[in-house]
């Protein structure tokens, strides 16, 4: 079992990181309307973006090597947290376990070489 | 004390932003929205002792898995119109199916009221050693008892790899790539030269 005291500290952050970044947003609101003029117009409030225009549909879609990307990014993600529990448990596990991790490491290794090679990792 | 509060912060906020995954229009809120279910999802595994599980959460599902999720609902090109249309067609095949989860979620209720489920002991080889924090006993289960499902994730992961790149990976065959070794042999000699010519005539290049 956990001793979950050790996580009080991180709580105490998140709490004091969600009052600040309250504080930052609604602060300067506040202050705004109390000093200042409080008159908004639409042309006030309205965007103004040189060039393009401001506001299109956002679901246009893009090239699928992003989406390429992401996919090797999981992959690689989900080898790399298989290695922590590995690494604390090596002394249970012995060379066995090691020589496990090797195996399931070279796999990953191959697929790397082959995503290399294929050049799935140049964005040209 | 403390624990109680953070469960209840943490359940509380798991659930409100489940329900508006399901019920906000725009479908990247919903994403959103389930990105910050699997952060207090994280904190109730925290919670109950089970750390690895907690950091997995974080790491794959917010940082991977909602990435992904992301993408996909901006890559798709969805017209609501069009969506709004089928409606009624389909309502009927709709409808079925929320009744299916609402049976489970009933059956569900009931069988968490008729007691603890009874699992099987665990026998010597798979009881949790003593002493050992949570992500080490996780380790020392899968590298040793565990092992080939373990090998066999990692085939589906290469089998994943090379998958998605024979589905998307496209060569453009105008491309001229970086050449690093010749680039930087190369010297000022071969690469410039020098000339003078006369007034009124051209250079051959």
């Amino acid at each position: 079992m956990v001793d979950l005291i050790q996580y009080l500290p991180i709580l105490i952050f998140l709490g004091i990181a969600l009052a600040l970044s309250t504080a930052f947003v609604f602060l300067p609101m506040g202050a705004a309307r109390l000093t200042g003029t409080h008159n908004p117009t639409a042309d006030k409030l309205a965007e103004y973006e040189c060039g393009f225009p401001a506001f299109e549909d956002p679901r246009s879609q893009f090239d699928v090597r992003f989406y390429l990307v992401a996919i090797l990014f999981i992959i690689f993600d989900l080898e790399a947290a298989f290695l922590f529990p590995w690494a604390v448990s090596l002394k249970q596990t012995g060379w066995a376990g090691w020589a496990t991790m090797m195996v399931f490491l070279a796999e990953l290794v191959l697929g790397f070489i082959y995503a290399w090679k294929k050049g799935a990792l140049d964005w040209e | 004390m403390i624990q109680a509060i953070a469960f209840y912060l943490f359940a509380t906020l798991t659930i409100f932003s489940g329900a508006v995954t399901i019920l906000a229009r725009n479908p990247v809120h919903s994403v959103l929205w389930l990105i910050l279910a699997f952060f207090n999802a994280a904190g109730l595994m925290i919670l109950i002792g089970a750390e690895f599980i907690a950091m997995l959460l974080v790491i794959v599902y917010v940082g991977a898995v909602a990435v992904l999720f992301l993408f996909v609902v901006m890559m798709l090109d969805i017209d609501f119109a069009q969506l709004r249309a089928g409606f009624i067609k389909n309502f009927p095949l709709g409808f079925a199916l929320a009744f299916v989860l609402l049976a489970e979620l009933v059956m569900g209720v009931g069988a968490y009221k008729a007691g603890g489920l009874a699992l099987g002991t665990p026998d010597a080889a798979t009881a949790p050693v003593a002493g050992l924090s949570n992500t080490a006993a996780i380790g020392a289960l899968l590298y040793s008892r565990y092992l080939f499902l373990f090998e066999t994730a990692g085939i589906i992961l290469l089998v994943a790899m090379i998958g998605a790149i024979v589905l998307t990976h496209r060569q453009r065959g105008d491309v001229r790539g970086q050449k690093p070794s010749s680039q930087i042999s190369r010297r000022p000699e071969e690469a410039t030269i020098n000339l003078q010519p006369e007034v009124g005539k051209g250079v051959t290049l």
